[in-house]
Formats: structure tokens, sequence, C-alpha cells
């Protein structure tokens, strides 16, 4: 089994190391492939919080949103280096979710949910009202990734294509990273409180600072994925920070599968390719995207992978 | 030596009398059972040496220590580890992981994002033997909340194992279980007793387990120290005979 | 200044009472229902067009009793045909993505229907004038708010406490199983409960349209403080509610006048303070919702 997940690991990275070959031809363009990654990136740090140590943001946008000021105003106020930004947007979000982290690693559910949601709500509203730097509802633009400098040989990011190749890189090596933490003791904690927090908890486990360390984790990469958001479009807006999104990332990771990996790395390629379309054929998009939440909830709870899986077993 | 000791304790639920003026003792080595009618207060008595409720007069000693004020996490890591009337595992996982989880815990290294290989084989080792130990080695992988009731119960001795315990509480290790569970678990407890030495306190209402392993036998009734001593001892007790096993003939 | 201060004041108030009467519905939901109903904001834009349309027919009257009724009735459609199947499974995660859905859908058929653009209610012109010259800004339409909110909230807790309904339901609330057990359908008491919220919801839609106008995403600026208004309050109390909607909203109404741009954030501010110093809120009980 192991070594089918390495093979199937494998197969996948060839194919998104090819994307910019092939998805011209299926109708695509590299800037929907590199969303795709940067969302997959996005959610599957989510679910490192919601699918494996059970904590139901609802709120995780505004660190994906954080991470795209930080990185975007790094750029236009700071220094014109791409790597700064990046760094920056990581730093500040991260810092925020682990700021932030207290005051939920005590509750659970619906409690969770709500104060996710509303945190999330303060920082939107931050960065609608604070004009002057972040741009208010127009959001912030007026600045654009930098070429990548290794000594004296020069990379040129602006270019689509060698910017989906940074972002594959920054993807591999964070999912690397997440995935080494989920297969850990740390990692094993987290499922087991997602399980039976009050078993947990009599065998000495501090359950809430577990929670806190998965949340902050979960927004540091959240806020990566922000940041190359920012970069690839060179612009951010409130909408980054909206709850409208914070949805969008959930559903996205139930429609993947959450109790896998890389569940919501599909879900997200499924949703965004979706929304692409759905939003160029149609006004009414959001109905559509809304029906689509409503298929998903009750129909397939678990997820296409959890759906696959089901029916590898039932066949053995 | 006395490894466990409760000096007159007692513990009040508001007007309630759950434990009345109760003094036990109990060595190293030992492997004694708790009986008594319902309502007897003998998981309030767990719960009072556990530490999930303290007492509300009297003292309890383990190995040497009061440690009547300690809580439930202090009282593990001395030694003192149990299991819940109601099994209380990590469901969605397999056998494996639920013991992993122990093993980590017991070795300190739950908080770590990344182990060197020699200690992750040496916690492995540790896992898969005692999955061994317990019989479940055929059903590692098999998720927890798809195994039989008796099994489930198999599981959370292993993770109560998994703790280094000195003295094991087992709350109804049988209960819910048929006759074929109810052999395994019982010569579990007794293999735990005799090959490694485990001290064992357990709750059971089902006699013919209780007179057939049990060193000594402790009856409560009404929250009171009603009679102690060996199998032979306790049935000709008139007492006993009078509120427990009268009380079962009727039945 | 002080008259400045005065108007805001009474605005926020006003947007307090929306709050309020949002985080009632939400909270009646959230704890018999155990759903954070994320379409709420639909609801009330239901209520709200729905009045706009029956306007001309039955009068202003009759659209502020026919709306939220009408809210009322989808609510209880919404609730039998796709929460009801939710309710085997106890992750809330799976109510908050499918209201979140509806939310949506919602918005988006209601622009597709009347536009995107704003319209406006009309409000008889013996209300729409102000009551004093000097306060300006009351008029009879704003009293008239002020007057059913408290109606409403007074009619719910004599609902809760006097009727055999409402009685189930707050039973239900503490221990559904029990409630089950007596032998009341805690299937159709779930659903009146889910139709109680939306009408509350569709009550703060038509009478929030009168003042605010009409347009789809106005359910979504009132559906956020509404769950601030709860957290505030205390997750699980329904006066908790009540209290944390007035008090957000009037800070918000007071902080406009000295500094509008935090007017929003003022309102996460204070939940964030309450989280830290009360974590279970001004009202609420230890251990719920946990």
């Amino acid at each position: 089994m192991m070594r089918d997940e390495r093979l199937w690991m494998a197969l996948g990275w060839i194919v998104l190391a090819l994307a910019p070959w092939w998805l011209p031809w299926l109708g695509g363009y590299s800037a929907l492939g590199t969303k795709v990654l940067v969302y997959g990136l996005g959610v599957m740090a989510l679910n490192l919080l919601l699918g494996f140590a059970g904590g139901l943001s609802f709120g995780h946008a505004a660190y994906f949103g954080l991470g795209a000021y930080g990185a975007g105003m790094t750029l236009k106020y700071l220094a014109p280096s791409t790597p700064l930004a990046l760094l920056a947007g990581t730093v500040v979000g991260g810092l925020a979710a682990t700021a932030f982290g207290p005051l939920v690693m005590r509750r659970r559910g619906i409690y969770f949910a709500m104060i996710t949601i509303a945190i999330g709500q303060l920082l939107y509203f931050v960065a609608v009202r604070w004009n002057e730097f972040t741009g208010g509802e127009d959001g912030l633009a007026g600045f654009s990734r930098q070429p990548l400098h290794f000594g004296g040989w020069v990379l040129d990011i602006r270019d689509e294509n060698k910017y989906y190749y940074v972002v594959l890189v920054c993807f591999t090596v964070a999912a690397w990273i997440m995935r080494g933490v989920l297969r850990s003791p740390l990692g094993h904690t987290w499922v087991a409180i997602r399980e039976n927090r009050r078993r947990a908890e009599f065998l000495g486990v501090r359950a809430d600072l577990y929670i806190w360390a998965a949340f902050a984790i979960s927004g540091t990469f959240m806020a990566l994925a922000g940041a190359l958001n920012a970069l690839l479009f060179n612009f951010t807006s409130p909408q980054d920070l909206h709850w409208i999104l914070s949805g969008d990332f959930v559903i996205m990771i139930v429609l993947g599968g959450m109790r896998n990996f890389w569940g919501p790395l599909l879900g997200a390629l499924i949703y965004i390719v979706a929304q692409d379309y759905l939003s160029s054929v149609t006004d009414n998009w959001m109905t559509f995207i809304g029906l689509l939440f409503m298929v998903i909830v009750l129909a397939f709870p678990r997820g296409i992978l959890g759906l696959l899986r089901r029916r590898g077993k039932a066949a053995a | 030596m006395s490894l466990l000791r409760l000096d007159r304790v007692s513990r009040h639920f508001g007007k309630l009398q759950a434990v009345q003026d109760v003094s036990f003792e109990m060595n190293e080595g030992e492997l004694r059972a708790i009986i008594g009618p319902n309502g007897a207060g003998k998981t309030t008595f767990f719960n009072l040496i556990t530490g999930f409720v303290p007492p509300t007069s009297g003292d309890v000693w383990f190995a040497g220590e009061s440690i009547r004020d300690k809580a439930v996490v202090y009282r593990v890591k001395k030694g003192i580890v149990r299991t819940f009337q109601i099994t209380e595992v990590f469901p969605d996982l397999s056998v494996y992981e639920n013991v992993r989880f122990g093993v980590e815990t017991a070795a300190g290294v739950n908080g770590r994002p990344w182990l060197p290989r020699a200690k992750r084989l040496e916690l492995a080792r540790r896992t898969d033997e005692l999955i061994e130990v317990v019989g479940l080695a055929a059903k590692a992988d098999r998720v927890v909340s798809e195994l039989a009731h008796g099994d489930q119960r198999v599981v959370e001795i292993a993770i109560a194992l998994t703790m280094n315990p000195r003295l094991l509480l087992l709350d109804e290790p049988t209960a819910g279980m048929g006759d074929a569970e109810t052999d395994h678990m019982v010569d579990l407890i007794r293999r735990l007793h005799s090959e490694r030495k485990l001290s064992i306190l357990f709750i059971e209402h089902d006699m013919s387990i209780v007179f057939g392993i049990a060193q000594k036998i402790t009856v409560l009734d009404h929250g009171r120290l009603l009679a102690e001593g060996t199998a032979a001892e306790v049935s000709v007790d008139p007492q006993v005979r009078a509120a427990y096993l009268g009380e079962e003939a009727k039945a | 200044m002080t008259q400045l201060l005065l108007f805001n004041a009474f605005n926020g108030l006003i947007q307090g009472a929306f709050y309020a009467l949002m985080a009632l519905g939400l909270a009646l939901i959230l704890s018999l229902n155990s759903v954070i109903n994320m379409a709420h904001g639909g609801f009330l834009v239901i209520g709200a067009y729905l009045a706009y349309v029956f306007a001309p027919y039955v009068g202003f009257a009759g659209a502020i009793v026919l709306g939220p009724l009408g809210a009322a009735a989808i609510g209880m459609v919404v609730e039998r045909v796709l929460i009801r199947p939710l309710y085997k499974r106890p992750d809330p995660l799976y109510t908050l993505l499918l209201t979140f859905g509806l939310a949506l859908v919602i918005q988006d058929l209601t622009r597709t229907i009347w536009g995107p653009t704003g319209l406006p209610f009309e409000v008889p012109q013996i209300l729409a004038s102000p009551v004093s010259t000097v306060f300006f800004f009351i008029t009879g339409y704003r009293l008239l708010v002020v007057a059913l909110v408290a109606v409403a909230v007074i009619g719910l807790f004599l609902l809760l406490r006097r009727t055999p309904l409402g009685i189930r339901i707050r039973a239900g609330t503490l221990d559904l199983e029990t409630v089950s057990a007596l032998g009341v359908n805690i299937y159709m008491l779930r659903a009146l409960n889910f139709a109680l919220g939306c009408l509350l919801a569709g009550l703060a839609g038509v009478l929030a349209a009168g003042v605010l106008g009409l347009t789809p995403p106005m359910g979504n600026s009132l559906i956020m403080p509404s769950f601030v208004a709860i957290i505030v309050g205390g997750v699980g109390s329904l006066v908790g509610a009540i209290l944390g909607g007035l008090l957000i909203g009037l800070a918000a109404g007071i902080t406009t006048t000295f500094y509008p741009a935090a007017s929003e954030a003022v309102i996460y501010l204070i939940m964030l303070i309450v989280l830290v110093v009360r974590p279970r809120g001004l009202l609420g009980h230890e251990g719920l919702f946990e």
C-alpha cells in the first residue's frame, strides 16, 4: 500500500510538472493551473486543522488574505523582492493565526466555527476600512512579482509558465513538510484528539495546546498560499479574506475527501475548474455553485476519495 | 509492601453518600476484585483512586506518597491507569494507531513533528509488542469501530498498558461480552497478572469470574466496606450473603 | 456634537434591534436544530422582497405581516427537504455547508429576479416624516421599528414560556432525547422551530428594508454581526442574544460619531474582549456547546 501511494505521488507530480504543455491543449491556461495549485496548497493546510485535528475553522480565508496583503504590501511599500514578499506574507498570516489560536483552542464544533468566522470578519473590515494602505474595497494593486536572482542568473517569473514552476516548487516543499508532520507523533496526537478528546486528555495530553499548534501551522501554510495568490494576479482585495471564500475552502475539502491528505487538492481542482467554466457560460454561476454545495453535502459527504476508498473496500 | 492505601475515605454528592469511611489496602502484585450490588459505590471508589473525583474526607496513598490532591494525569504518570465502563477508544483509527498513540504519549514525544529513525523503530517495536501481548496481532490494521465489542475492550486494555501501569484498574472488563469473549478476557487478565506481574484491581458482576481469578475480594454495599477476604471467606460471610448474594438469589 | 452623538446612537440602536432579531432566530435554530444557519441572511432577504411584492396588493401593514410569514413558510420547506436528512450526522460541518450553499442560491436568485440594484421599499408618508424638528432622525417609521421589535421579542418570550409549543421547544434544547421519549414529535418540533427562526429573520428583513432599502446582498451585512451578538451574549442564551445585538449596534453607532472607519471593526473588537475576559459570553452557561 505504501509503495502504491509513492507510485501515485510520483505520477501525479510528473503530470503537474508537465501541466504548461498539456493544459492549453485541454482548453486551459497556465494561470488556471497555478490557481489550482495555490488553492490546493491552501485547502491542504486548512485540512490539517479541519480533517486531521478536527477543528472546524470557517474563517481561514482570513489567513489567506493576510498572506496576500502581506506579500502585496511588501512589494508595494518595502522592497521589490519576490522571496521577501512571500516570506513576509507567510509570517504575517502565521503570526495572526498563532495570536488568535488561544481564543478557539478550548472550543469545539459549533462554537469553534462561529468564533473563527467572526475573527475572519474582523480582519476583513480592517482591510476594507484601512484605505490608505490597503486600497479599501477596490483592493490592493500597483505591485507586481519581480524576477528571481540566483547570483548572476536571473529567472524572469513575470512569465506565467515560469511562475507556475515557482508555485509548484513551493507547493511541493509545503506538502512534503505537512505530510511529514501528519505522520509524526504530533500528527498522530491531532488525530487522536479529533477521535476522542476526553480519552486523549485522560492520558495526559493537553489537547488545547495541540489544537493551538494545528491552528498556527495551518494558518501559516494558508498564508503562504495567499501570498502566492497575490503574486499570481499582482492584486488582492478584501474578497480574499471574506467568509464566502472560507466557505469555498471548506467545500473544496469536503468535495475531495477530508480524511485523505490529497483529497483537498482534488477538491480544489474540480471546484476551481467548475467555477472558471460556470462563470464563463452563465451569469447565474453562483446558483450552480450553491447547488453544488448542497449536492455534495447531501450525496457525497465523504468526498470523492472517501467514496473511491469505500468502493475499493467493498470490492476487496 | 502496600501499593495502594485508602485511609477512611468518604465521598458525598450532595446528600448522597457514595462512599463512606472506607479503608482499603492492596499489595504490589495482587489481583483483587471489587464486588457489590448496583449503587454500592464501586465506580466512585475507582474515581477516588484515579482522581476523577476528590474525596470529601480521608486520604489516598500510592507507593508511599499521598495522592489525595493530585490530578488524574499525575496519577497516570505514577502508574495508576484505568479502563472505563463504557469503552473509550479512538473509534475511527486502526488497532495499531490506537496503541501507537498510547506508546508515543507514554514516551513523551506527542509534540514532536519529527522523530529520528532509531526512535521511530523503537516505538514501532513497542507498539507491535503490546498488540502481541493482548493477542490482537492478526487484527492490527483493522479499524477499531468495526471490531467486535470484546476486541474493542481489549484495545482499551492495550492502550492502558502503553502507559506502563503499576496498578491497572478495570471497570467491568467483561460487561456485555459473550462466552468466548469473556474467556479470552479472563485469560488476558490472568496472563497480565502472572506474566507481567501487574497489580490489578477490577470491578466485576460475574461471580464465576470473581471467584475464579481474584486472589482477594473486597465487598462494598451502600458505600461502605462490607467484607474483605479470599473467595472462600467472602462467600460464607453472613453479611455478604444477606446484602449481596441474597439479592442475587432473589433475582 | 451631542445631537450627532444622539443621532448615531439612535441609528445604532435601530441597527442593534435588527441584529437582535436576527440573533434570536439564529440562536433558536442553533440550540434546537443544532444548525449554524448561514442562510439566515437569505431568509431576511426573502422576507424583505416578499413584502415588496405583496405591498401593492395588501398595503404596507399587510406586507409587514405577510413577508415574514412567507419567509417562515419557505424556511419550513427548506428544513423538511434539505436539513432534516442531516440530523443524523452529528458533525455541524454539513449543515453549515448546506445552508451556506443555500445562501448563495438565494442571493443569486434574488439578483436574477429583481435585479442587482437597490429597490425602494415605500413607507407610508405619515410614517416617513420626522416626529420632531430637533430630533430630525426620529421618524414615525423608526419608532414603529422599535415598537415592532419589542412586540416580537415579548411575543416570542410569551410563546416560549406560556404555550405548549414553546415549552416543548425549551425542553428540547435542554434534552431532545427525553422530549422525544415523552411522545413529542421532535421532527415537527424542529421544523416549527426552524420556521420560527426564519419568521424573525423575515421580520428583520421587512423592517430593515424600510430603513436601508432592498438589495440582494442585504442579508450579508446583517448576518455576521448577528453571530457576534450570539457570541457576545453567550451561546445558548436568548436574552444574551438580544443584549448582545443591542450592545454591538449601539457601540457601532457611537463609534461612527468619532471614527467612522472603525464602526464595523468595533463590533468584532467587543467580541474579542468578551472572549478573553468572559469566554462563555455575557450570559452564557458553563460547558454548553463546548
